[in-house]
């Protein structure tokens, strides 16, 4: 065996069917080594989304296997999804998704929760996430009250709360001006590198592709090596 | 001219079908109710009104006597009136002269008759008594009768004029007697029947015939029944009465045969309720009080007529029934279009939100929103406007017609919900949302939003307040005061509303610090939902008025049944005649003597008794009772008590003391007062304690009999009074002749009443409606927050959150809704109740003197409400969480991103 930590293998993914099917995915394969943050490149409707979500197991493909750090996510069934999101997958999304009525510090402690991790060992992690985003001036504020990009980076330590293997951001940037989106590219860069996470970022902003270890495009539901 | 897209219109309406659809059922429904209850009141008056009528039977027949004019003849003796049967008949067509045009629709024909005192018997048989009846119909005919046996009653004197003495023998007076009272009798046409009044003066009756009643179910026969066959116990208990029959041609010889003031005569219009309507018989019961106004005036001993009747008793009561069941239905109905125009708003909203994205597309793409406005209206419109026609349309099949006047209204509103909404909605989209950059406008800008609430809140409150006082100072009859408890309902829901979102982030905070993940979700959902206003107060308001229908109904059901006890005093009372008083006390021993009855006690009651105290006049139920057994009997039955002041049974010297109620407080203990009698002197009475109420009508004096009797007050009981479930069956075993009545039967009577049973059928319909408006509106809520509720989940699933655990949270998010509307609804609902209860006269149509006590079923109400609230709830929960399980994760985050 290889010592990927994320193992993508024959996967595709057909939405609908007959002459009105798509393939979104078609027969995609790749493997990302561990500690490395890899852009996902292509054209919007190339199926970036599509393939993070059946690597993150919100999504099943049709045929193929995804593992990530020796678990196999496509074979997993719901509890078995919910367990592999509090502990090894988790997600950054373009439109943050935050709990608008909670404050930064208390979204990025919501995984911790879940962890059911001891109330003073969360309130020191989500302490030390605040700084390393950059926000610990900002720990008591609710989304509604910060810009595009703090809220962003509250999502990204929310992201990184629960110490996952794989983080998977879909556009990340993609609501944010160019400036903010850079920014906050750059911090992912960073938490890779300093939280030893593996991150697998969709983007079809090539700016954003100069920060990554390694680039993979899409198009058309297939992967060009 | 605004240009319409009308592609936009037909695709919005398509996409949205469903909240349309329901809309449109909301507002037939409601079209239906409102549009019915109009006519169905009305259709319900005339029925009471008839209803009235013929319960109240005797007493809505107007009666007539006129005294005889003398008839002395030239020589001081008395003078035979050979035509006097013509004389007897004008007095009919006199009468019928008086009637106003409007009172001779309303009645029947007249029946005039002549009738003698009743004589005894003097057969040696033990209390047969004979009365003397002269019949005559208003239109010339008499019951007509064949003779079997000898032949009609003639002449007793050829000389039709003759003059006889004043102390002569008696006159002899020819009679005709029906077969079966012959037989009874044992007499033959020729024999005569020995009778002699109670002075034992001696009456020279003879049978001319024996006749058979060619229609026995002739009315006029009705009025005589003992000249068919003989009758029991109308003298006293153990008496039998029977009947001769006179006849023109010797009814003179009658009138010669008795002094004037035993022999009656009178005309008797019995009431045709078929003809009456409830606006027919308002005038009537002013053209009766002119009648009776008349008689009043010539008091004295002449020939004029004498008008007598309960009618106008009888319409007014109605008339104030109606003034009340009237204002009773706007009340519930106002209270069913407000609930039903919240949950029409809720569904606008709905809609709203799912346009909310297209609406602000179309402004961006240049729709102006005048257009969008009147697109949006032009659908509202067309959904509204049909259902409504259907409603009403349904309520003209049901009853007949179908009234607007609370349909247009309603449906205005209704259709302007939509456009209001989505207007604004679109308005909002595109106006510029970012808060303003510096502090102290954004301040500026958070207070305006409040004082605007506050302002908003205070309107409605000082609007609802102003209702209520109106209601409770001038009744029920301004449009304002009606509205009262819909307004009341929504102005406390409003402000309990306005609690949630303090409420919910205290519930977050405290969950904040517990370490349970799933109520912290559940609580965030919950604190960001709880500033949408509308949900929680449309499903609060209509519980609660649902509460308000059903509390109006339990406590219409308990006055009912109160109110028989009050107006019976007993499980059954028994009303004996003057001529059969002598043997009340005797019945009451035998009752009480029978199985299943608890107690039986005789009294004296005397309906309106006139009383002086301090020169001024009081008129009061009297009641002369053995108080000691009266106590014992009320204490068996949910009835007030009788008190038991000490020297209640004793009087004082000439004093009686007497236990006193009046509704002015002209009477209190303490107070002396005079009992006036005919005989230009007076009892003196004592007022030493209060007395509770008894039958209806607020002003009672109870004296006790052994007190009265040493004062010199020894009246017969008329009254008996009995408790037990075999009370009645025990009366009616004595054979007593007189008003039996029933607590049974009072409260089955009053129940089935047309209103009373119009109205309770109205609160039903009511809550249920309601209940079920509040239902839709939480259904409508929770569809309404469905997208931004799964977009959550699906986050909190992104997160690691289980999906059986999903439901929770979401029951979590919708629970403060079904909360406040469980607890604080039927809560509002008795309050609202209890507030109104006095004003909206209830006990008008329950028969009690006071105000019903208010009777929540809070079990029911809870129950029905809490569970109606989880089963929607779990409904709910449950169906989203079966859709939700048939779409991947991706798909849902997919759609809301
Ligand atoms: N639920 C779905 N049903 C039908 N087609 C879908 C669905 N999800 C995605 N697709 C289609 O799959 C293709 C890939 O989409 P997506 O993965 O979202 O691309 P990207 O994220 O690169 O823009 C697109 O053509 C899209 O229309
Ligand atoms: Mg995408």
């Amino acid at each position: 065996m290889t010592s990927a930590l994320l193992t993508v293998r024959g996967v595709s993914r057909t939405f609908g069917s007959g002459p009105a099917a798509v393939h979104a995915l078609s027969d995609v394969s790749f493997e990302v080594e561990p500690g490395t943050m890899v852009a996902l490149v292509g054209r919007s409707g190339s199926g970036k989304t599509t393939l993070l979500n059946v690597i993150g197991g919100l999504d099943r493909p049709d045929s193929g296997t995804v593992t990530v750090d020796g678990l196999e996510v496509t074979g997993l069934d719901e509890d078995g999804l919910s367990q592999l999101r509090r502990d090894k997958v988790s997600y950054v999304f373009q439109t943050f998704g935050l709990i608008p009525v909670l404050s930064a510090a208390e979204n990025v402690g919501v995984p911790l929760r879940l962890a059911r991790a001891e109330p003073a060992e969360r309130e020191r992690r989500v302490g030390l996430l605040l700084d390393l985003v950059g926000l610990a001036d900002h720990a008591q504020q609710r989304p509604g009250e910060l810009s595009g990009g703090q809220q962003q980076r509250v999502a990204i330590a929310r992201a990184l709360a629960a110490s996952p293997r794989l983080l998977v951001a879909d556009e990340p940037t993609g609501q944010l001006d160019a400036e903010t989106g850079l920014a906050v590219m750059g911090l992912l860069r960073g938490v890779v590198e300093s939280e030893g996470v593996t991150a697998v970022v969709a983007t079809h902003d090539p700016v954003m592709m100069a920060l990554a270890d390694r680039v993979i495009r899409i198009s058309d539901g297939r992967v060009l090596t | 001219m605004i240009a319409l897209h009308w592609p936009s219109v037909r695709g919005r309406a398509r996409a949205d079908a469903g909240p349309l659809l329901l809309v449109a059922v909301v507002v037939a429904v409601v079209a239906l109710l409102a549009g019915a209850t109009p006519p169905v009141l009305r259709a319900t008056s005339d029925e009471a009104t008839r209803d009235a009528v013929r319960r109240a039977a005797d007493d809505a027949a107007v009666r007539v006597e006129a005294d005889w004019p003398d008839d002395y003849g030239p020589t001081g003796g008395r003078q035979r009136a050979p035509l006097l049967a013509q004389d007897v008949a004008s007095l009919g067509h006199l009468a019928q002269d008086d009637l106003s045009p409007e009172l001779q629709a309303a009645l029947q024909t007249p029946v005039t008759t002549v009738s003698s005192i009743s004589m005894a018997v003097t057969d040696g048989s033990v209390q047969r008594r004979l009365q003397l009846e002269y019949l005559r119909r208003g239109d010339g005919g008499d019951p007509r009768v064949t003779w079997v046996a000898g032949k009609a009653p003639g002449p007793s004197t050829s000389d039709d004029s003759i003059e006889i003495p004043l102390n002569g023998a008696p006159w002899p007076i020819h009679v005709g007697v029906s077969e079966a009272e012959a037989a009874a009798l044992g007499v033959r046409p020729g024999d005569r029947i020995p009778v002699q009044d109670d002075r034992r003066t001696p009456y020279d009756v003879r049978v001319s015939g024996i006749f058979r009643p060619v229609d026995p179910g002739d009315p006029a026969w009705r009025l005589v029944p003992w000249l068919l066959q003989p009758a029991a116990n109308r003298d006293g208990l153990g008496s039998t009465r029977f009947g001769g029959l006179l006849s023109d041609e010797s009814l003179p010889d009658a009138r010669l045969a008795f002094r004037s003031d035993q022999l009656r005569r009178g005309v008797r219009f019995d009431a045709d309720p078929d003809k009456l309507t409830w606006a027919s018989a308002q005038n009537l019961a002013d053209s009766v009080a002119t009648l009776k106004g008349l008689s009043a005036v010539s008091a004295e001993r002449d020939t004029s007529l004498k008008w007598a009747t309960q009618l106008d008793s009888v319409l007014r009561d109605l008339r104030n029934q109606i003034a009340t069941a009237t204002p009773q239905a706007s009340v519930l109905l106002l209270a069913l279009l407000a609930g039903a125009l919240l949950v029409v708003s809720l569904a606008a909203d709905l809609l709203t939100r799912r346009r909310t994205t297209a609406l602000a597309t179309a402004r961006q793409r240049g729709a102006a929103l005048p257009a969008l406005a009147a697109e949006l209206a032009v659908e509202s419109v067309a959904v509204t406007v049909p259902a409504a026609a259907i409603g009403l349309a349904l309520a003209a099949v049901l009853t007949g017609s179908a009234s607007l006047i609370w349909v247009l209204p309603f449906v205005v509103l209704a259709i302007a919900a939509g456009p209001a909404f989505g207007t604004l909605a679109a308005a909002r989209a595109t106006r510029d949302k970012r808060a303003p950059a510096n502090r102290s406008a954004r301040r500026w800008a958070r207070r305006t939003v409040r004082l605007r609430r506050a302002a908003i809140d205070a309107a409605v409150v000082l609007l609802a307040v102003g209702a209520l006082v109106a209601l409770r100072q001038r009744g029920i009859e301004t449009g304002l005061a009606s509205a009262a408890p819909a307004l009341g309902a929504l102005a406390v829901s409003l402000l309990l509303v306005r609690l949630l979102p303090p409420a919910t982030g205290a519930v977050l905070r405290l969950s904040l610090r517990s370490r349970r993940s799933l109520g912290l979700f559940a609580a965030a959902r919950a604190a960001a939902t709880s500033s949408r206003m509308l949900p929680a107060l449309a499903v609060t308001t209509a519980i609660a008025l649902a509460s308000f229908a059903v509390t109006l109904q339990a406590t219409t059901d308990r006055g009912l049944s109160d109110g028989a006890w009050q107006a019976v005093g007993a499980d059954a009372r028994l009303t004996v005649g003057l001529e059969a008083s002598g043997s009340t006390a005797d019945i009451a021993t035998r009752v009480a003597a029978a199985p299943g009855v608890e107690a039986a006690v005789p009294a004296r009651v005397v309906e309106s008794e006139r009383f002086i105290a301090d020169s001024t006049s009081i008129v009061a139920r009297l009641i002369v009772v053995d108080t000691a057994a009266f106590r014992r009997l009320l204490a068996g039955t949910p009835l007030p008590g009788l008190p038991a002041p000490a020297g209640l049974t004793a009087a004082d010297g000439d004093t009686v003391p007497a236990l006193v109620r009046t509704g002015d407080g002209s009477l209190r203990p303490g107070l002396d007062f005079r009992l006036p009698l005919q005989t230009n002197s007076a009892i003196q009475m004592a007022a030493i304690g209060v007395a509770p109420a008894i039958g209806t009508g607020e002003d009672v004096i109870v004296v006790d009999v052994a007190a009265a009797k040493a004062a010199g007050l020894d009246w017969e009981p008329d009254t008996v009074w009995a408790t037990g479930s075999g009370a009645a069956a025990a009366i009616r075993a004595t054979g007593a002749d007189g008003r039996l009545v029933t607590r049974a039967e009072v409260a089955e009577d009053r129940r089935t009443a047309p209103l009373t049973e119009g109205l309770v059928r109205l609160y039903v319909i009511a809550a249920v409606t309601l209940l079920a408006l509040g239902l839709l509106g939480f259904a409508l809520a929770a569809a309404a927050g469905a997208p931004e509720r799964w977009e959550t989940l699906a986050r909190l699933r992104t997160l690691g959150l289980r999906p059986r655990d999903t439901h929770r949270v979401a029951a979590g998010e919708l629970l403060p809704v079904a909360v406040v509307a469980a607890v604080s609804g039927p809560l509002l609902g008795a309050l609202l109740a209890w507030l109104t209860l006095g004003p909206l006269a209830l006990n008008v149509l329950t028969g009690q003197v006071a105000v019903p006590v208010t009777v929540v079923p809070w079990w029911t109400v809870e129950l029905v409400t809490v569970g109606a609230l989880a089963a929607v709830l779990l409904a709910v929960v449950g169906g989203e969480s079966v859709v939700r399980r048939k779409r991947r994760l991706g798909d849902v985050l997919r759609v809301s991103s």
